[in-house]
């Protein structure tokens, strides 16, 4: 039980998280009469030790204010009473990380963290001291989570982590992500606890080059996008054309949207793309990549969801993960980048997750 | 000398063989001196010499009908430019040339005896010998216009003796198009900003990205097609960074407006 106590960074040399010391007794804390959490979180303070500067999108006020609305329950969100526990991260092994990224990079972004150079590859890429140890972190929260899920310790995980990661490739950061936190966790997945069909549903605004490039010769992993359209938004890749390769053909599914583009198309495709293609693949394990920048007041982006896209997408991921994949989904923090509106959003998906979890229990 | 065409200012029409034809450049005027030196061209990419596929594949006029055909199946391409002992080009042979010399699947007492004659039947019989090129100088604009303009699937681009060089296909042509807008490059994101007519624009959007070392790929100005309907001049910007608010504020703070941002 110890394990699910949140764990306060004992270690602020910045002083960040001085706000987030006073540990509330309230609702997402384990006790021993409730029944068991429904929702594991991953939290750390260490997550806000990643220092990108000043007047850098992705912040440790993003996950600031994320943590800030967790330890009061998400009390705007009437989620279920003691439906959320929390559980530290551990620091993602070496083997864990070459399944995904090459040794040389890792040393590459280890050195560069260490050696203060600022950034890696593009002043997007900015980084501090403590950028590696977290990086490292962020992409063992899958892991760590993925291990209790298989002890069916919850029924369903998520990350509240950063730095985010669907941009990372195998030798190269990009886009504020360093270390590919979905594909470490979706190999984790295969090769710890042998399950091997593995589907990705990635709804961040910007495409998840990353995790594409990961698994597109990969039949097993499905990578499912769906981001503002390519010939505009960042990175520039994720066309419809691109479908995986050789027999992962078919296992790789972008579905770009128009800038401006709302909830309207996002519900549709998620009846008409997502459920079918859910359906015929029938995974044994379900991870969304969940960024919130699509929302209308998200300038990180040209897309114009509303708050209330958020609690279909949590609904929508319970949903299929009950019908194919009990007790084995697992969310993790991408982008998002209004502290305030990226922590509402977030706790509109969990209410929508825990929602229909209950009905389906 | 060929008479020049309408559409297409300084391009000849095909003459029939044994004459194959290289176009003129659109510059008639310029030496070629002159053109090799044409930095603006070699900077932006637009030389068809980058984008051909080379070496071109080329067969002899005595080769059979089926040992052509098997040719164009084993490498995945479409035309065979028939060439000479020197190389010079005769002809052009695709693979529908091919498929409609053969007879038809159900094979009858007649059809049997056309495919027993197909098998020593020389590609001469059937390429076609007006053929038109481009020349080595060529930019992929002339090779748009020409084959959007004859509709056909790929030029051989030739040297001064008509020898083949290599060959551009509407393939290459794509790809040439794709690298030139820089679809697909990993890591950048397009802004539209409104063109309002004021001077120096384009220097002045330049000078403010890079004070601000913000790195950009490809910088588009367009007209509006149809003013009258209110649609604007816009500039397309690619900016290799993932950090757009910054993007929009150096923008901004320059006196630029963005078209929906």
């Amino acid at each position: 039980m110890k394990k699910l106590i949140n764990i306060v960074a004992a270690d602020d040399k910045n002083g960040l998280v001085s706000r987030l010391t006073r540990v509330p007794t309230n609702s997402y804390t384990m006790n021993m009469r409730s029944p068991p959490p429904k929702l594991l979180l991953v939290r750390d303070d260490e997550f806000l030790m990643h220092d990108t500067g000043r007047d850098h999108p992705e912040s440790p006020a993003r996950l600031q204010e994320v943590y800030r609305l967790l330890d009061r329950g998400f009390s705007g969100h009437r989620l279920p009473v003691g439906a959320i526990g929390i559980l530290p991260p551990r620091p993602a092994s070496r083997e864990e990380l070459t399944a995904i990224h090459s040794e040389e990079y890792l040393l590459r972004l280890e050195e560069a963290a260490l050696a203060e150079r600022g950034y890696l590859d593009h002043p997007d890429n900015r980084l501090s001291y403590d950028s590696y140890r977290v990086a490292l972190l962020a992409a063992g929260a899958g892991p760590a989570a993925i291990d209790e899920l298989e002890a069916k310790s919850a029924t369903a995980a998520g990350a509240l982590i950063r730095p985010p990661g669907h941009h990372a490739e195998r030798a190269a950061p990009l886009g504020f992500c360093f270390l590919n936190n979905a594909a470490v966790a979706t190999r984790y997945w295969q090769q710890r606890h042998g399950r091997k069909k593995i589907m990705i549903i990635d709804w961040d605004a910007h495409h998840g080059n990353g995790i594409q490039a990961a698994f597109e010769d990969d039949p097993e992993v499905f990578y499912l996008s769906i981001h503002e359209h390519p010939t505009w938004s960042f990175p520039g890749t994720g066309w419809s054309e691109e479908r995986g390769h050789g027999p992962a053909r078919g296992t790789t599914l972008n579905l770009p949207l128009t800038p401006g583009s709302g909830d309207e198309p996002v519900l549709r495709l998620l009846k008409e793309v997502v459920d079918p293609a859910m359906e015929s693949f029938a995974p044994e394990a379900l991870i969304i990549a969940a960024g919130f920048d699509g929302h209308r007041d998200d300038d990180m982006s040209g897309l114009a969801y509303s708050s209330g896209l958020y609690h279909h997408l949590g609904r929508h991921a319970a949903t299929g993960a009950a019908r194919y994949c009990p007790g084995r989904l697992l969310f993790q923090l991408e982008g998002g980048y209004q502290p305030a509106l990226l922590a509402t959003c977030l706790g509109n998906f969990l209410a929508g997750l825990l929602a229909a979890a209950a009905e389906e229990t | 000398m060929p008479a020049e065409n309408e559409s297409l200012p300084g391009c000849t029409a095909p003459t029939p063989w044994p004459k194959p034809l290289t176009l003129p450049l659109p510059w008639p005027t310029a030496a070629k001196s002159e053109i090799n030196q044409s930095k603006q061209q070699k900077e932006a990419g637009m030389d068809i010499k980058k984008y051909m596929s080379t070496p071109p594949v080329t067969i002899p006029p005595a080769m059979t009908i089926p040992a052509a055909r098997s040719l164009l199946q084993s490498h995945h391409f479409r035309h065979l430019p028939v060439v000479d002992e020197q190389g010079k080009l005769l002809g052009m042979v695709t693979d529908r040339d091919l498929r409609s010399a053969y007879p038809s699947n159900i094979l009858d007492q007649d059809s049997r005896q056309q495919l027993a004659q197909l098998q020593h039947k020389p590609v001469s019989e059937i390429m076609s010998r007006t053929t038109f090129t481009l020349p080595a100088a060529a930019s992929i604009d002339d090779a748009l216009l020409l084959l959007d303009r004859e509709r056909i699937g790929a030029l051989p681009v030739v040297d001064d003796q008509h020898r083949v060089l290599g060959i551009f296909s509407i393939r290459d042509l794509m790809g040439a198009y794709r690298r030139l807008f820089g679809l697909g490059e990993r890591g950048s994101a397009m802004l539209t900003i409104i063109d309002d007519g004021s001077p120096r624009q384009l220097s002045r959007l330049g000078a403010a990205l890079e004070a601000a070392d913000i790195h950009f790929t490809r910088l588009l100005k367009i007209k509006g097609q149809e003013p009258e309907a209110g649609e604007e001049n816009l500039i397309y910007l690619r900016v290799t960074t993932y950090n757009l608010p910054a993007v929009r504020k150096v923008l901004a703070d320059a006196g630029f407006k963005g078209k929906n941002w």
